[in-house]
């Protein structure tokens, strides 16, 4: 009930607020009042209530069933796969009863914050590894440690380090994990023909080093139907986000001081790579400026070239009708080897109960054994030995995302990592835009973050 | 409307009166006590603290809240664009509200049908506005760009000397997003002030524009020495809650920007990004509850501050009137 009060009312206030312009037809008092609404009702019904252990205590003794809450956000083709490997656990394992829920990105953590704070807690939930160092730190998720020691088949040799590492916070491992998604580049193999950026064997040769990048751009940029505007492109930016954190990686740039107290944005890494990304637009003129183009649209209808984006975007290129495409690793833009990766780990709410503990610990290593089917809904599983398989080893596209798992790097491992992300891309933005120097954009993105890291 | 009301009161002069009156109005009064009064309350004490939604301990920390959004430049920044969109909105839409009622007023047939039209868009919800908009805003396949296109092609075809048509980044340019979210705004408000001037143009008698008419006066002398200084009291009005309302801008913004995912939170370069918004976003994105609050409290104190102002202009009109 308290859980539908907070999702449920919370979110048509907020509506509530944007429905009260409509101007005229309101009492006076009430249009002032309103702007109070959303933060105070809200809180007043948090308020009113006590923190909780996270389950609702349904492990009913009477159907002899144990309940258990699974919450995602994979609302696309790879929610298909995993409502699949649900079903699987469901046969395999009669006496858990997995109720699953999927809420999309957008409001998942709004959803999963306020259950974590306030009751309703799901008993397993998906992590993105960005992210698990914020609700780490608030003492909100369950060490797994014993399980890890029980389970010796589960050991730190059966998975990837990048991902491995990431479950850990101080010291206490608190998720397992599922899979790594690294960034990775698409191509248009129709339009690299065309342009003859072939090998000897006449196949579609993905370029590797940035003049390779920047000769294969521009002999795909051009105005095909002669009005005098560029409307095939060789390059598109589509997530700014994880463009920049690839390419600012390869630079050797990072985003916080090696203690994690201030920015390093302004280090003179950081500021060649976005100068880059600038050139490719402004210099080279082969990607378009960032506005008034659905840049992956444009990419799926075969009217650009390349685009660098995450492997989890392969579902949408297969079901393109008539794109002839195919997946390699980033090209090396600087002097280090790097690529953004996130992965989805799976954790428990701290203080769940021991019985729906065990039984939601059974489902993670299921979920885990069962990575070979996620891995083709567009994953690289966190399994070393599933990435070994040969079944996984037929899928093309994964396999060349998954050559850079030994340098993916994820958004910082750090508590304020989402909110300081806010604060950078408005700053990137404004660079690929034209609006700013690198320079002057990255100087105010930095005084920005060293406030927030200041904060308490 | 206070004449009315004091009207009323002297038709009913028995004691009970008094306590009859709070029995009705009690069901809202529980409601609005328990949904609006007592949380605005526990919003000023939620201000005071450093309240993070997962944080076991929330230490008190005074004021420290109000002054760290003064000295934030994000707060200055969504307080300018705010202050933006009620210049651009306020002005356009109260003229396109009156324009809308002037040309019903004197609608004969189909009259009903026109405002229903007119006022349909006010019923709609934002988050439907917007997705309507996204498309019609669409630099490569919008209708907007489509049609300007054919204007500009055609002017050009009669020989007029403009550079051929660029289709323009309505949502994706930080210069353009205010004034599209603006017109988008318009579009979907006029209808509710449109009923108001409406009204108003009906209290004037056509006594008046038959005299003028006599006098030999014209349409445009008509409007101006007449409608306009007669609709004054409904302009006033309108002005003032079309302010207030600006002031809250949120759906918007929201819907087109910070809702999607990997989009900008709020627009390019935070050219979106309104008051309301920025502490939905640190409430509810960051968790960080008490900052949130005093956020809403200094929009509170800005748009209180405003009713005042514009309460006092239309109480010196009414007096005026009478």
């Amino acid at each position: 009930m308290l859980q539908f009060l907070l999702s449920e009312i919370m979110f048509p206030i907020t509506c509530r607020l944007s429905a009260s312009f409509i101007p005229a037809n309101k009492v006076l008092p009430r249009c002032a009042l309103s702007a109070l609404a959303l933060v105070g009702l809200s809180l007043s019904l948090v308020g009113c209530v006590s923190p909780s252990p996270a389950t609702d205590g349904i492990a009913s003794a009477s159907s002899g069933k144990t309940v258990i809450d699974f919450w995602n956000g994979f609302t696309g083709p790879d929610g298909k796969a995993m409502d699949e490997m649900v079903r699987r656990f469901r046969k395999a394992n009669p006496t858990i009863e997995v109720r699953t829920q999927t809420i999309p990105w957008g409001t998942y953590y709004d959803k999963l914050t306020l259950s974590l704070a306030y009751g309703g807690a799901p008993d397993v939930f998906v992590m993105h590894a960005g992210r698990l160092p914020e609700f780490a730190s608030f003492g909100t998720l369950q060490p797994l440690d014993d399980f890890y020691a029980e389970a010796e088949a589960l050991g730190e040799k059966k998975f990837a380090p990048v991902p491995w590492r990431a479950t850990f916070y101080e010291g206490k491992q608190v998720a397992l994990p599922l899979d790594v998604h690294p960034i990775g580049l698409y191509y248009n193999t129709k339009l690299f023909k065309e342009a003859g950026i072939v090998d000897a064997q006449g196949r579609a040769k993905p370029p590797k080093t940035f003049d390779e990048f920047i000769e294969a751009a521009r002999r795909m940029t051009k105005d095909t139907n002669g009005d005098g505007r560029t409307d095939q492109w060789g390059f598109v930016f589509t997530w700014q986000r994880t463009n920049w954190l690839t390419i600012a990686g390869q630079f050797g740039a990072s985003i916080l001081s090696p203690d994690g107290k201030r920015s390093a944005l302004d280090s003179p890494q950081n500021l060649r790579a976005l100068q880059l990304m600038h050139d490719l637009i402004y210099k080279y003129k082969v990607a378009p400026k960032p506005e008034g183009v659905d840049a992956w649209l444009a990419f799926r209808q075969g009217k650009v070239g390349m685009a660098l984006e995450g492997i989890y975007m392969l579902a949408s290129l297969e079901e393109q009708k008539g794109l002839s495409f195919a997946g390699a690793p980033v090209p090396q833009f600087g002097p280090v080897k790097a690529a953004w990766g996130g992965s989805h780990l799976l954790c428990q709410p701290k203080g769940i109960a021991p019985e729906q503990s065990r039984a939601a610990w059974k489902l993670m290593q299921f979920l885990s054994d069962q990575s070979l089917l996620w891995a083709r809904a567009g994953q690289v599983p966190a399994r070393s030995d599933i990435q070994g398989s040969p079944q996984f080893g037929a899928l093309h596209v994964q396999t060349q995302f998954a050559t850079q798992l030994p340098f993916v790097q994820y958004e910082p491992l750090h508590p304020k990592s989402n909110a300081i992300f806010p604060l950078i891309e408005p700053g990137i933005e404004a660079v690929m835009l034209d609006i700013a120097a690198p320079k002057e954009a990255m100087r105010d993105v930095t005084r920005r973050v060293n406030q927030v890291l200041e904060r308490p | 409307m206070n004449q009315h009301l004091s009207g009323a009161a002297k038709t009913l002069p028995r004691k009970s009166d008094g306590l009859t009156g709070v029995f009705f109005a009690l069901p809202h009064l529980v409601l609005f006590a328990t949904f609006v009064l007592a949380p605005v309350a526990y919003g000023i004490y939620i201000s005071l603290f450093r309240w993070h939604v997962l944080a076991k301990a929330h230490p008190f920390v005074g004021l420290e809240n109000y002054s760290a959004a003064l000295s934030d430049d994000i707060f200055w920044i969504a307080l300018r664009n705010t202050v933006y969109f009620v210049v651009l909105v306020v002005p356009l839409g109260n003229l396109v509200s009156l324009g809308l009622a002037l040309a019903l007023s004197s609608v004969r047939r189909w009259g009903t049908f026109y405002k229903i039209v007119y006022y349909l868009p006010v019923v709609i919800s934002i988050a439907v506005v917007v997705v309507l908009w996204r498309w019609i805003y669409n630099t490569e396949i919008g209708l907007l760009n489509l049609y300007l296109g054919s204007v500009v092609g055609a002017l050009r075809g009669i020989g007029l000397p403009l550079p051929p048509f660029e289709p323009l980044p309505w949502l994706s340019n930080p210069s353009w997003v205010m004034p599209s979210l603006a017109m988008l705004t318009v579009w979907w408000t006029a209808g509710g002030n449109m009923v108001l001037y409406l009204a108003g143009l009906g209290t004037i008698g056509d006594d008046y524009y038959e005299a003028a008419s006599i006098d030999g006066a014209n349409a445009w002398q008509r409007f101006w020495a007449i409608t306009w200084p007669l609709l004054r009291p409904t302009t006033l009005f309108c002005l003032v809650f079309s302010v207030l309302g600006a002031f809250q801008v949120f759906g918007q913004s929201y819907v087109m920007f910070t809702a999607v995912q990997g989009g900008p939170v709020s627009g390019p370069a935070r050219s979106g990004l309104t008051l309301a918004l920025y502490m939905y976003l640190q409430g509810f994105r960051q968790y960080e509850i008490g900052y949130g609050a005093a956020i809403a409290y200094l929009l509170f104190a800005i748009v209180l501050g405003l009713t005042i102002v514009q309460f006092r202009l239309l109480s010196g009109q009414s007096e005026a009137k009478s």
